[in-house]
């Protein structure tokens, strides 16, 4: 049984052959088929594997990093995207992966528990997520205002144990704020930073507070690559929220799409010096419609954006297809 | 301590160990009457005259069908021959019973039939979808998606089959070999009640709830299905694929017993017949011999409801259902106290299932049809989104805008009264169905995390929280 579904994953392998707009261009724990229209022939369909994706995450280039690329390899976190390495606590594991990207800009980087609850002192878990600010549709700007929302937009169930306040977690500047379930006895700790235009959580869950209080110990060894300038990663380009505006583009292409899908599309993507795009990532969208962007998209020009006086990149966001829903009105307080 | 009190106190304890086992057990299926399969429309407030549709409905949910006499249409193709038998559990309108009609067919309505190997007497009444076509070797071509309805009935037997009377002429599709290549999935009946208060939900609250569920700590953030005719949500159906009820019945009336209406006019080949172009065999077209749609208003008839075809009665039925109400639970032959419930729907929402399960999405807005749809809560337990539900769930079909892995949101309104659970009807035990919701991919795993994390006992109050509903 093992090795007709090695067999056919490595089938899956072989005949893969992906084109520059393919889903999966990089490593990813769900198997994915490739985007062509070769017959793949296989004598049984492996179990448990997500053959038929709806709109899912893809990138016009294997090698530029994607947030939702994060691995978990010897009990140590990566993300390269936004220059993580996290050593896992002692007896941790990362149980299962995350869903793709979603069309609000919401990421799930990493679920990680211990890796046999039964031994593990008290029940916990990491959910590290990231939410990107060009495209989350609530009223907020900035990770900050995303914890305030959060904070005064929990539900009934839910008590505040600590309003937001700033901290410092592994040599960064985190806004922490915690609260629990009277009923459940479930105490959360949410650790919310800004990287990239997104805000980066790291939500602790237990029982025990105790627990969580090591835990905010291990997020200490935690390492930010873009803090130390040495690092390659630190060279990221400066995020803008609407620079793709028409003061700024100089030459634009609509896409044509060939099916109506009704969904909203969200893509970041990197205008270089010379103000062509250099990267394009979509969050999510069907095959089709990203393969029409990308044709789009290559014949759009902007003005080159200037850091210091010198033409630089800059990392925007765009979306197609459906207009997003519109943002709640701010409401007061409620706690 | 006296004897008499410790030996009250033995008793307490024995008392409180039958309602809290150590290990949660499933509270099942709930004997109760709950008002299940009744109406919402109050005969005494009944401007319009709806009443009287849902009477005529009712009547024909039950109605057997033919092929060529007696209340003609049925087949060439069927997974039964009317709507009740595949949705008449606890009432007509909910889901598959316990005994399996189909399993039944061969030796009635299907008679010239074999019974698949998946069909079992106490299994789930199922629908079969063959998610890729194969290639001319037989293989399964991963990137040709097949995904329609595989009928998995004949009238080849039947004494009203006609010409298309031979399992040569109209074979069943080959159930055994797609079993073997693991290219097959199922799909169980999605109970109706509730679901016009559900159908007359406006699109901005739904919305409105997911703007309000987008900041959850949990990692969900889900979508909608949407109509391509008009845009908006769609909301009916294992991948909310369905805009409306009558969308929704017309469908099922072509594809689920292979009669041809006014909303779906053509009779309907297997997906394999449709991907070579052959079509139904000619031997198999027009067996009542009164031409197409099989289904169609009737002009002429009286009284006034008659005058409807099968479908709009039909959905008048279902639109006019009334929602599930809760009601009190039985575990291992005691009454679980109300208190446990009660806090049950408060540990449901502290660990995120009301995230997606949300229990009261909103309010309806005001209905033409019936006082009753108008401002009404729709206490569903879901949001109506679609949800990347993860490996373990996924069944690689598409629909709409729904990929492999997405699925609505199952209200769970009536769930204290349902036999099989999930998409497939793969299992019967709640717990099971929980954990079902965690693995790769799953939008749910944190929230399947935080209820494992708690006591034994606050997960065995969940489950008899949810089995009051």
């Amino acid at each position: 049984m093992h090795s007709s579904f090695a067999a056919s994953l490595l089938m899956l392998t072989l005949f893969a052959s992906p084109p520059i707009w393919s889903q999966a261009a990089k490593e990813q724990s769900i198997p994915t088929p490739p985007a062509s229209s070769n017959p793949q022939s296989l004598t049984k369909v492996p179990k448990g594997v997500i053959l038929v994706k709806g709109a899912w995450s893809s990138a016009s280039d294997s090698v530029t990093p994607l947030p939702e690329d994060s691995t978990v390899t010897n009990h140590v976190f990566h993300n390269q995207y936004f220059g993580i390495t996290f050593p896992l606590p002692s007896g941790w594991a990362e149980k299962y992966k995350g869903p793709p990207p979603s069309e609000s800009g919401r990421y799930v980087l990493a679920e990680l528990a211990p890796a046999d609850a039964a031994k593990a002192s008290a029940s916990a878990s990491i959910l590290i997520t990231a939410q990107d600010l060009f495209f989350t549709p609530l009223p907020v700007a900035s990770a900050t205002e995303l914890v305030d929302y959060t904070q005064h937009h929990l539900q009934s169930d839910y008590r505040i144990e600590a309003p937001p306040h700033p901290t410092t977690i592994a040599a960064r500047d985190f806004t922490f704020f915690s609260y629990w379930s009277p009923v459940a006895e479930l105490h959360w700790y949410v650790l919310t930073t800004q990287l990239r235009c997104h805000a980066l959580q790291f939500v602790l869950s237990s029982r025990d507070r105790h627990t969580l209080d090591s835990l905010l110990l291990d997020l200490n060894k935690m390492n930010f690559a873009s803090l130390d300038h040495d690092s390659p990663a630190a060279v990221v380009p400066v995020c803008l929220k609407d620079y793709a505006t028409a003061e700024n583009v100089i030459a634009r292409v609509d896409p044509v799409f060939t099916e109506n899908k009704s969904n909203s599309i969200p893509v970041r993507i990197i205008i270089g010096p010379s103000g062509k795009v250099k990267h394009i990532h979509f969050l999510s969208a069907f095959p089709g419609q990203a393969k029409a962007i990308s044709d789009a998209l290559s014949q759009w020009t902007f003005k080159p954006y200037l850091q210091n006086f010198h033409p630089s990149e800059v990392e925007t966001g765009l979306t197609f297809g459906r207009a997003p829903t519109h943002a709640l009105p701010k409401t007061p307080p409620t706690h | 301590m006296t004897k008499a009190r410790l030996a009250s106190l033995l008793t307490l304890a024995m008392l409180l160990t039958a309602a809290m086992p150590s290990a949660q057990t499933d509270p099942g299926v709930q004997k109760d009457k709950r008002g299940t399969g009744a109406t919402l429309i109050d005969p005494k407030n009944d401007p319009y005259g709806f009443y009287a549709f849902f009477q005529d409905g009712l009547l024909r949910f039950q109605d057997v069908r033919h092929v060529s006499t007696n209340h003609p249409g049925l087949g060439p193709r069927f997974n039964s021959d009317n709507c009740n038998s595949c949705h008449g559990e606890p009432a007509p309108g909910g889901s598959g019973a316990f005994i399996n009609p189909q399993f039944l067919f061969t030796g009635g309505i299907a008679l010239g039939n074999i019974i698949p190997s998946f069909l079992t007497q106490h299994g789930p009444t199922l629908e079969v979808r063959f998610p890729f076509f194969l290639n001319s070797d037989g293989t399964v071509n991963t990137n040709a998606q097949n995904g329609g309805v595989e009928d998995i009935f004949t009238v080849t037997g039947r004494p009203d089959a006609g010409t298309c009377n031979s399992a040569t002429i109209l074979p069943q599709p080959d159930f055994a070999a797609a079993q073997a290549a693991n290219n097959i999935i199922f799909r169980i009946p999605p109970p109706t009640f509730g679901a016009g208060l559900v159908e007359n939900l406006d699109d901005s609250t739904l919305l409105n709830n997911q703007l309000a569920n987008l900041n959850n700590n949990f990692g969900i953030a889900g979508t909608f299905n949407h109509n391509g005719n008009d845009g908006t949500i769609s909301r009916f159906g294992w991948k909310a694929q369905n805009k409306s009820l009558q969308v929704f019945t017309g469908e099922a009336f072509n594809v689920e017993m292979g009669i041809t209406n006014e909303l779906f006019p053509q009779e309907r080949p297997t997906p394999e017949e449709d991907q070579f172009g052959l079509g139904l065999p000619p031997a198999c077209l027009n067996l009542t011999g009164t031409g197409y749609p099989e289904d169609r208003s009737n002009p002429l008839a009286t009284p006034n409801t008659a005058v409807l075809d099968d479908v709009s009665a039909l959905s008048n039925f279902m639109r006019l259902l009334a929602p599930p109400r809760p009601g009190s639970v039985v575990l291992n032959g005691l009454g679980v106290p109300a208190q446990f419930i009660t806090t049950g729907s408060h540990l449901f929402n502290s660990v995120g299932c009301s995230t997606c399960h949300n229990p009261s999405p909103g309010n309806t807005q005001v209905s033409n049809f019936a006082p009753a749809l108008s401002n009404a809560p729709v206490p569903a337990y879901s949001d109506f989104e679609i949800h990347h539900m993860g490996a373990t769930l996924a069944d690689n079909i598409s629909q709409g805008g729904a990929g492999g892995d997405q699925f609505r949101t199952a209200p769970l309104w009536g769930l204290g009264q349902r036999l099989f659970l999930l998409h497939d009807g793969r299992t019967t035990d709640l717990l099971s169905a929980i954990l079902d919701h965690a693995s790769d991919g799953s939008e749910a795993n944190t929230v399947i995390g935080n209820f494992t994390a708690l006591t034994p006992t606050q997960q065995q109050q969940i489950l008899d929280f949810l089995r009051s509903l």
